[in-house]
């Protein structure tokens, strides 16, 4: 009865009016390359002053939503991801988008990432204070293990083994550019101060996937190809919702157990879940050549990990990722520290902003829904427009986030190392996770050794350490066990057949 | 609300003449070296936002230049045209650390200070679980082992003030470093440290809620907010810290310029609506003038100098 109390006010023209403003705004932030979600929530924070807590709060986590959502606009149309958390959708949205299937390919995108949004939002009203004590669990060699599973995805994603390693290996050495994360030493910077804390990460994306893919643009236009026939329509065909129910559930729920794990974020969950969907599909083949499960595994994860993200930050007052820690300011602001005595002292605020999560998730859908025409007619753009378009997207958008012109560079070395990476078979997906997990890696294995003294049996004696390590090593293992598997069911039925 | 309006207007009617002159005569872009988000960059919205309240109009805009520990935003600063219409966040870090480990191209005399407007009280806070609860128990301990101490980054404010402390002690301790304070303080709830340094507001969350005990406070007298915390002077140990946030500029801006911005930085930090929005919001307002905030930031220096040298990090990235 008093949760429903608690509710009420979010019906209030005002609050509705606020969390629908803010999810279209995230929406458009998100969409454009180089605005993320962080910026968009960091900026509007003062005009939330002078609102009730409620009300700004749920504008806020509006703009999260709709942006962490937006993200994978320009990722299915224009191969830019606009923020880490969408880089994986490109791998199945742009090609999808290439066989004029754009509106479909969004529109996917926008039923996985309202139904990740809503289970963790579910999770988080139903379990918030249980499931919290997860984010407490992790330590540093618990962080390392996990990196470790999350590395063996490039086994799997990369067809060519020997290329993907490669590649990520590469990541892994890129990764290592900037301030050592233990001594505080530059390492690789070869004085350049503007690469002190490394390549600024989503210009490094931008150029990886989207600079290289305008010069793939312009080699086409050079051989004169036709330009791609969209199809109309947004709705996914029956096929494509039972091919992706699988991939869909997985990815929800695997956003949303990363979403709880402080720092990890949605880039993470995105790929695991993306590899996930790919190792259990009985086609997976088909990932990758533009395949709506692929989205759908990636998109209902990274939405997911927005709604988890708050569980933490609510039960126990330690933010999940940079954007959550800002809603934190938002929420000091308004003179409320988020942590588990919230609950006892502002049960109206958390109540509300379970209710606000849950109605921004569907206006996002809303909104997704109806702007997607209106989205896909970028691509009946001509293509020689089209690829200087992008191209002014990549400086435009790599400059805006931390207005550092050595980022720029950045994304050009990258543009073109994505483009020699494409061009002889080398995974950018491998490159990418690397880059991502690198970082988490090295930290995490240096630090715990360092609290544990060097001892290699302390670091890796903690339970979720031991089950991560078992985790990759079968995850490693699985190609060669199953297909030594299907040899002994052939060999049995072959048998079974002679007899 | 109507007499408060009269007044307020009043007020701002009295105060144009002293802001006659044409400068600011365009929006004066204050750049912020984190990313959007952060205490500091919040503090600074909130400066802007009581900007534009007490002169009527006229605009700070922010601008984030994060990276490097904020050495790249801190250099764009004091690197910038003289002109008055670019000016800095002054935060500890960047200008009273980071030139003693090398790597920047700037050091704290290319400074020009302009006007300090809080300071960040801190507190060490014992962990989760940890074999500590209170200053008598903790001393004990690090006695015989040595604590491991999370911070923010090595270098960083907070690894400089634990180790600063442990050489006051004549203690020994261990830092552990993490990628900023909200992962520091993830690994100090979940009881994967000893202890760390925190601030005010959020021990007092945490301490709330069991997560966290208070150690000692970093000042020279007791906090309201923690009146049975000692401090680490009145155990006789010679030791205080804070961190701070203030308004810093490039040398050479013109001297009238100059006065109006000092000027401006005093009456935000002293009116009543910009304290408590700072207060609710976690935050220690003061006002200290150019003179004191300089004096201030040189003794941190000197400090921090001597603490990077006896570890051993001392131009290490030069």
């Amino acid at each position: 009865m008093e949760t429903l109390a608690y509710l009420a006010p979010l019906f209030h023209i005002d609050v509705l009016g606020a969390i629908m403003l803010g999810t279209l705004g995230g929406l458009v932030i998100g969409a454009l390359p180089g605005l993320t979600a962080t910026m968009g929530v960091a900026l509007l924070i003062p005009l939330t002053f002078g609102m009730p807590a409620v009300m700004g709060l749920n504008m806020l986590i509006g703009i999260y939503i709709g942006g962490i959502y937006g993200g994978c606009i320009s990722s299915i149309l224009l191969r830019t991801p606009g923020t880490p958390a969408s880089a994986a959708t490109v791998l199945d949205g742009y090609p999808m988008a290439q066989k004029g299937e754009a509106g479909k390919a969004l529109g996917m995108a926008t039923i996985a990432s309202t139904i990740g949004g809503l289970v963790a939002a579910v999770v988080l009203a139903a379990l918030a204070p249980q499931l919290a004590s997860i984010a407490l669990q992790f330590g540093a060699p618990e962080y390392f293990a996990l990196a470790l599973f999350g590395l063996t995805i490039i086994a799997s994603l990369s067809g060519d083994l020997l290329k993907g390693a490669i590649s990520g290996l590469l990541g892994i050495l890129i990764s290592c550019v900037g301030a050592d994360p233990i001594s505080g030493v530059l390492r690789y910077t070869f004085g350049v101060s503007g690469f002190a804390s490394g390549f600024a990460f989503t210009p490094a994306l931008i150029g990886l996937f989207a600079l290289s893919e305008v010069f793939t643009l312009m080699e086409r236009m050079a051989r004169d190809e036709p330009n791609i026939q969209p199809v109309r329509g947004r709705w996914p065909s029956w096929q494509d919702m039972r091919e992706s129910r699988g991939a869909l559930i997985r990815g929800s729920l695997i956003g949303t157990l990363i979403g709880i794990i402080p720092g990890v974020g949605s880039g993470t969950a995105s790929w695991i879940s993306y590899n996930e969907a790919r190792r259990s599909s009985p086609t997976p083949e088909k990932f990758g050549t533009g395949y709506a499960p692929g989205i759908a595994a990636t998109e209902s994860a990274n939405n997911a990990v927005c709604a988890a993200a708050l569980i933490p930050l609510l039960a126990l007052g330690i933010p999940g990722d940079v954007v959550t820690a800002v809603l934190m300011g938002g929420l000091m602001i308004q003179g409320l520290a988020p942590g588990p005595i919230m609950f006892q002292t502002n049960p109206d605020v958390i109540v509300g902003i379970f209710g606000g999560t849950f109605l921004a998730t569907i206006f996002m859908f809303i909104f997704g829904m109806a702007l997607i025409p209106l989205f896909s007619r970028i691509l009946a753009v001509p293509r020689h427009i089209l690829a200087v378009a992008i191209m002014i997207f990549c400086f435009i958008g790599s400059f805006a986030i931390n207005l550092n012109p050595v980022d720029l560079y950045t994304m050009v070395g990258f543009g073109v190392l994505g483009w020699f990476m494409q061009k002889f078979g080398f995974s950018q997906a491998a490159l990418c996770i690397a880059m991502i997990l690198g970082p988490m890696l090295e930290a995490n294995l240096r630090r715990g050794l360092m609290q544990t003294h060097d001892d290699l049996f302390a670091f890796a004696s903690g339970p979720l350490t031991i089950l991560f390590l078992t985790l990759t090593v079968l995850s490693l293992g699985w190609p060669v066990l199953s297909r030594f598997l299907a040899r002994r069911r052939e060999a049995k039925t072959m048998t079974l057949e002679t007899k | 609300m109507k007499r408060k309006l009269i007044i307020g207007m009043t007020l701002a009617l009295m105060a144009a003449p002293a802001a006659a002159a044409d400068f600011p005569s365009r929006p004066i872009q204050v750049i912020v070296p984190y990313s959007a988000g952060g205490s500091t960059d919040l503090s600074l919205r909130v400066v802007a936002d009581t900007f534009k309240r007490l002169y009527d109009g006229k605009q700070f805009v922010v601008r984030n230049q994060p990276g490097g520990g904020g050495a790249i935003g801190t250099s764009a600063t004091v690197h910038a045209r003289p002109d008055g219409y670019t000016l800095g966040a002054g935060a500890q870090g960047p200008i009273a650390i980071l030139p003693h480990l090398g790597g920047t191209d700037y050091t704290l005399d290319d400074v020009e200070f302009v006007g300090l407007f809080g300071r960040s009280i801190q507190v060490m806070v014992a962990c989760k679980g940890a074999p500590f609860d209170d200053f008598e128990s903790f001393f004990e301990y690090a006695k015989t082992k040595a604590p491991q101490i999370g911070n923010s980054g090595a270098g960083g404010a907070n690894h400089v003030s634990a180790q600063a402390f442990a050489d006051e002690a004549h203690i020994k301790i261990e830092n552990v470093p993490y990628n900023g304070s909200s992962d520091a303080r993830t690994a100090c709830v979940g009881g994967h440290i000893d202890a760390m340094v925190a601030s005010p507001a959020e021990a007092l969350a945490q301490s709330k809620a069991g997560n966290m005990k208070p150690i000692f406070v970093m000042e020279p007298k007791r906090i309201d907010l923690f009146p049975d915390t000692p401090t680490a002077v009145e155990k006789g140990i010679n030791f205080t810290w804070s961190s701070w946030k203030g308004i810093i500029a490039p040398k050479g801006i013109p001297e009238a310029d100059l006065a109006f911005l000092r000027e401006a930085v005093k009456k935000i930090a002293t009116d009543d609506e910009f304290v408590k929005k700072m207060t609710d919001m976690g935050e220690f307002v003061t006002y200290e003038d150019a003179a004191t905030f300089k004096a201030r930031a040189e003794k941190d220096s000197k400090s921090a100098e001597r603490v990077l040298k006896d570890i051993g990090m001392y131009g290490m990235n030069k």
